[in-house]
């Protein structure tokens, strides 16, 4: 089967039409558009290129790769997940306690059981805390952990 | 003369304390790099990027400590080719044809400590190599207008994904593609481009975050779905015994291989993988049936050795001299000069001598250090390879956060990081090359300033960009670098294939 090159060559060609148009919508530069290279002119060529190589991957397709569905596709997912929370928390619950989390679950995750899993995270993460707050000197935020920062 | 005088100011940068101690750190980090599989040089110089800026290195400081990372690498890939069979980064692939039988018969030591003398070799005559040849192509390439560097940069392209690429045709879509993020942000005339009104955008985008997002993000999403996170069995390390015969009877196939991996490493698009395959093939054939090649024969571990050490300190000519870089890694590298806003190129041989010399210098002392590192401590090494991806890959992302969290303190960059990794998942998948789309972000506000700067110059008149005998001469090679790939790509993959299958 042959669909992965070519679904992703149309949309790459969709790509290249919506980016061509979005450089004619360019406001004119200051001082006229009288110059023979203006903003637009190497976008419209980069819009161009795409466009026919695409094509290319749609006329000549190579063979497919095997998507994950199933249980892998769902790790997958969890893994994604993991890092979109882990940077949504990282300042609101603090590098520590949110590394513990992150880093646990995708140790977890791989195979690592729980409790060592998330003692990596924890240790980790404290490690990696005083490396930078103390050694380099650059301030992560503690977050939860907030109230140590006293002593 | 000139150069000797240089060099010896470039000692006088490398030899300061603190240099000389980043450059020792980058070494260890870089050889670890290199041994774990699944955290390539490209990879692992990509996440020690932010940290180096983080630190507020000074530039050349910086340089040196990502280059000995970057010579580190090309040590440590052999460490894990000869001891699980699985190469730690991609030139390291021939040195599994006869460093594992070795390790197999119980000679895991010896091909250890083989292959780093090799290296080594590689390494030093590849050096003196970009120490004479640098200079010359810098002198040349100030001769270069802004037609000639399009041109340039157009070949560069054309040529990264090797004579051995599967298809060009997807260079070029992950070319444009790094060529049109590139885009976005102010222009030069002050134009907002594809910005929608996003105050994170108006900048452009980082590329540090896209690299570290593409591999290290992707790297992670591959494991998992490998579910490779128990690592594999390792032969245990035997007692070294090696005599000066041993070491004697591997110098002419280092010397040749490290010519060999030196010439692969300056020509655009032959590279660090190209290297190793040339020169085990020619040890092959120098020796013919006095070597057996493919059990566990020295010369054989140490010529893929020799020549991938080679090719990647040839690889820093083009990217040192010109701008352009012609792998991965030179391609991060790049990334790191330009964000100390310094301008690659031949000017850079006269306006940051410091550096540049600094770094070459950093780079015959980092082989003395990586000989020192990888024979007396490869059991270090060794046991760091026993840890298994499983809890590896997820600090190595944690590392990749903190950097990128470093910069600018922002959580935007880090969602930015993670979608790029899952971009850049789905690229893998499809065999579309990410290295292109580095390169493209990179080269892409050059790239348009030398047409931009062409085309003022002939009055809007798009012929002047083949109008030079030089300019045609590149515009050729690049063609070449598209449609060579037809014709003998599938020879000599098949070639390679039929090596790697005979060590199974």
């Amino acid at each position: 089967m042959t669909f992965n090159d070519r679904i992703f060559g149309v949309l790459m060609i969709v790509l290249a039409v919506a980016y061509g148009w979005g450089a004619t919508q360019f406001p004119e530069p200051f001082g006229g558009g009288a110059e023979a290279v203006g903003p637009e002119t190497f976008p419209y060529l980069l819009a161009v290129v795409l466009t026919l190589s695409s094509l290319y991957m749609i006329v000549r397709p190579d063979p497919d790769n095997a998507w994950p569905w199933s249980r892998t596709g769902v790790e997958l997912v969890i893994a994604v997940v993991v890092l979109v929370l882990y940077a949504m928390l990282l300042q609101p619950l603090g590098f520590i306690p949110s590394t513990l989390l992150a880093v646990g679950t995708l140790c977890w995750r791989m195979g690592a059981p729980p409790v060592k899993a998330y003692l990596t995270g924890g240790i980790a993460g404290v490690v990696v805390f005083l490396i930078f707050n103390f050694a380099l000197d650059l301030a992560l935020p503690l977050g939860l952990l907030d109230f140590l920062e006293a002593n | 003369m000139e150069t000797l005088g240089f060099l010896v100011d470039g000692f006088g940068v490398a030899l300061q304390p603190h240099n000389l101690m980043f450059a020792l750190m980058g070494a260890f980090l870089g050889t670890l790099i290199g041994a774990l599989p699944g955290l390539g040089p490209a990879n692992g110089v990509a996440i020690l990027i932010p940290l180096a800026f983080t630190l507020g290195l000074a530039p050349e400081t910086a340089m040196i400590m990502l280059t000995s990372v970057y010579a580190g690498a090309m040590y440590g890939g052999r460490i894990s080719s000869i001891l699980l069979n699985i190469p730690g980064d991609e030139p390291a692939m021939m040195t599994c044809l006869d460093g594992y039988p070795m390790a197999m018969k119980g000679k895991a030591a010896e091909a250890l400590a083989i292959s780093a003398v090799a290296s080594f070799i590689g390494s030093l005559v590849a050096t003196v190599g970009l120490i004479l040849l640098a200079p010359l192509l810098a002198d040349f390439a100030l001769t270069f207008g802004p037609a000639e560097y399009f041109a340039l940069f157009m070949l560069a392209f054309a040529t990264l994904g090797g004579i051995t690429g599967k298809n060009p045709m997807k260079t070029v879509v992950a070319a444009c593609i790094g060529l049109m993020i590139a885009t976005v942000g102010i222009d030069s005339t002050g134009t907002q481009r594809y910005t929608f009104n996003v105050l994170e955008l108006y900048e452009g985008v980082d590329f540090i975050i896209a690299i570290v997002g593409l591999f290290a993000i992707s790297e992670l999403m591959f494991f998992i779905e490998d579910r490779a996170g128990g690592g594999k069995e390792k032969i245990a390390v035997n007692k070294l015994s090696l005599s000066w015969k041993d070491i004697r009877d591997i110098l002419p196939t280092s010397l040749r291989g490290g010519v060999l991996g030196f010439v692969a490493g300056v020509l655009p698009g032959a590279g660090a993988s190209l290297g190793s395959f040339i020169s085990y093939t020619l040890e092959k054939r120098v020796l013919g049936s006095k070597g057996r090649f493919g059990e566990g024969d020295p010369r054989g571990v140490a010529a893929p050795e020799a020549g991938n050490n080679g090719a990647s300190s040839g690889a820093l000519v083009p990217m040192l001299t010109l701008g352009v870089p012609g792998s991965g890694t030179t391609a991060v590298l790049l990334a790191l000069l330009i964000s100390l806003n310094i301008t690659p190129g031949p000017l850079m041989f006269t306006q940051n001598a410091d550096i540049v010399w600094g770094v070459i210098a950093a780079l015959l002392i980092g082989n003395f250090l990586l000989l020192l590192l990888n024979i007396p401590l490869v059991g270090i090494f060794v046991k760091l390879l026993s840890v298994p991806p499983m809890y590896l890959l997820p600090i190595v992302t944690m590392v990749a956060f903190v950097g990128i969290y470093s910069i600018s303190n922002t959580t935007f960059d880090l969602y930015f990081m993670v979608a790029f990794g899952v971009f850049g998942y789905v690229l893998r998948k499809l065999e579309i090359p990410l290295v292109p789309i580095i390169l493209g972000l990179l080269l892409g506000p050059e790239m348009e300033k030398n047409l931009r700067h062409a085309l003022e110059i002939s009055d809007g008149d798009w012929m002047v960009l083949w109008d030079s005998g030089l300019a045609i001469g590149l515009w050729v090679v690049a063609g070449l670098g598209l449609i060579l790939p037809y014709i003998v790509g599938p020879v000599l993959r098949r070639r390679m294939k039929a090596g790697d299958a005979q060590s199974d």
